[in-house]
């Protein structure tokens, strides 16, 4: 029987893991390392957090009186060092043993550091931590000169945010249509449009050296030379794996697990960023997370899994509130529902008759709507998809 | 014990889904959401969510549960707890009652 499970990793999927533990009536001890003051959400910090209209206490997962009432103990400002499965252990910072039945890896990852030339300078930052969102604040000054390199959901957050906070910003990338795989080609190419109507300059090419200069930090973009105040990187992340690396677990980009998030350690399950199942590329999307939580919460019970639903996400950028859900790669063919020119429009991608994704752009109850058709396989008739005045609720009805 | 207020008629609030009552109507800080699930029982929640600002009764009602239309936490109906971040709070449940195909709101007494 499982009496004490230690989760490793504060963040969504860890703090998921937790609660949906409690939820379900875990009754032995619950146990919480995490490196950090206390465990935050990390989407604000592209955002609110990084404009600096929230503070660290206002992105709490959790409120701090939650893991007395939850009776779950956490560990803060400590890492755990290795995985002892054999000694069914882990051990923290300083070489503490602590015992656990069983250990929920949630570990989460860094930014990635692609190999350019000139990168370690202070100028360069990345965000994956409230440190790092900090640290680029004070550099995001009005009339500063910001290279943003990589214009996926994180760097053209950035980019937005920054210019909002007054900065001229170059964003860099050398793909045409960033997440058009995610969104579809019309809607992803809309998106990055976005960016030019709001005085980002974006430039469509490769990063190849940064050089530390007098007047600031040099980037050379395609053979062209330009100076900056700040870069920042979002080209991605990297899954934190070492730990299981280290313990002999199976990992091959990501620690992988079966539909139940057990490791190849039947002791050790892995959930979040990180985690990887098995014959399928990772997610790296705070809801996917947190339903890795639930199901290693189910797995550790013995009850029965949450019914997984479509993978959904969310991004905001120039004061504009952007939904996805399920896979837009999938799609024969795609309906615009209102027009790019709307307030509000989706998306949606259908195959033979069945919704399979949907995006929308500042009207999240389509989304809703479309997880749902899609979770129920609804067939659906795409004219009426399309009309603005048919109401999504009633074509679940059927 | 009071009879309750009448507030709708259980045809007013379509299946699945909800309806809001102004608190100039229940005399509550907060609108009360009228929640009406799958199996047709009415729930009765605080209508804020209180993760942001987002009104539960455009929420999605189903199982037991109503999903926050604006970030998808998900409040149990008939204690008002919260299932699944990013809300922590709980949600305020209020008394209903459905007689002969009407709404009775107990604002502020506990189901
Ligand atoms: C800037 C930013 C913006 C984002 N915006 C969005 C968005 O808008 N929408 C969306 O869907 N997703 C977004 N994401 C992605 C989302 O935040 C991640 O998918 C999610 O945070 C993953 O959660 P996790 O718990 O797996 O990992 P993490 O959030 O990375 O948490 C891992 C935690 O584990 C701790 N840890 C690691 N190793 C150890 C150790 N050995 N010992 C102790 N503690 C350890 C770390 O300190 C960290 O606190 C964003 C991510 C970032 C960085
Ligand atoms: S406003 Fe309801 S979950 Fe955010």
């Amino acid at each position: 029987m499982t009496e004490r499970v230690v989760i490793v990793g504060g963040g969504i999927a860890g703090v998921s893991t937790a609660a949906s533990l409690r939820a379900q009536g875990f009754g032995g001890e619950v146990i919480l390392v995490d490196a950090g003051e206390f465990p935050y959400d990390r989407p604000p910090l592209s955002k609110d957090f990084l404009t600096g209209s929230k503070d660290i206490k206002q992105i709490a997962l959790q409120p701090a009186q939650w893991y007395d009432d939850q009776h779950v103990r956490l560990i803060n400002r400590t890492t755990v060092t290795a995985l002892r499965p054999r000694d069914g252990a882990v051990e923290l910072t300083g070489g503490q043993l602590l015992p656990a039945d069983r250990v929920v890896l949630a570990t989460g990852g860094g930014a990635a550091r692609p190999p350019i030339p000139g990168l370690a300078d202070p100028r360069v930052h990345v965000l994956r931590t409230a440190d790092d969102a900090d640290r680029l604040r004070l550099s995001l000054t009005p009339g500063a000169r910001v290279l943003v390199v990589g214009a996926g959901l994180i760097g053209a957050e950035v980019a937005s945010t920054a210019v909002r906070l007054g900065c001229e910003v170059v964003l860099v990338d050398p793909v045409g249509v960033p997440l058009a795989a995610a969104l579809g080609l019309e809607l992803a190419a809309w998106l990055h449009a976005l960016h030019d109507r709001h005085r980002v300059t974006t430039v469509r090419a490769t990063v190849e050296s940064f050089t530390n200069r007098p007047e600031g930090i040099e980037a050379v973009v395609d053979g062209v030379a330009g100076v900056h105040d700040a870069v920042v990187l979002g080209v991605g992340m990297v899954p934190s794996t070492e730990l299981a690396e280290a313990a002999g677990l199976e990992v091959d980009r990501g620690i992988l697990v079966d539909e139940r998030q057990v490791t190849s350690n039947p002791a050790v399950l892995a959930v979040g960023d990180p985690a990887r199942l098995r014959g399928v590329p990772r997610t790296e999307h705070w809801e996917a997370a947190q339903q890795d939580g639930a199901r290693a919460a189910a797995t550790i019970l013995g009850t029965p899994a949450p019914v997984p639903t479509a993978p959904w996400f969310w991004t905001d950028r120039h004061g504009r509130h952007i939904e996805a859900v399920g896979h837009m790669e999938a799609a024969a063919h795609t309906v615009i529902r209102g027009s790019f020119d709307d307030p509000t429009f989706s998306v949606f991608g259908l195959q033979d008759g069945l919704v399979v994704a949907a995006a929308s752009v500042d009207d999240p109850s389509a989304v809703r709507a479309a997880r749902r058709l899609i979770d129920r396989r609804i067939p659906v008739v795409a004219d009426r998809l399309a009309d603005p005045a048919v109401n999504l609720r009633g074509l679940l009805r059927g | 014990m009071s009879n309750g207020i009448r507030v709708a008629a259980l045809d007013d609030i379509p299946q699945g889904e909800g309806i809001a009552v102004d608190k100039a109507v229940t005399g509550t800080a907060d609108d009360i959401a009228l929640l009406r699930d799958t199996d047709d029982t009415v729930y009765a929640l605080d209508d804020t969510c209180t993760h942001e600002t987002a009104s539960l009764a455009e929420g999605w009602v189903e199982d037991g549960y109503v999903e926050c239309p604006l970030h998808s936490s998900r409040f149990c109906l008939k204690s008002g707890e919260v299932q699944g971040l990013p809300a922590t709070k709980n949600a305020c449940p209020h008394r209903v009652e459905v007689r002969d195909g009407e709404v009775y709101l107990f604002p502020g007494e506990s189901p």
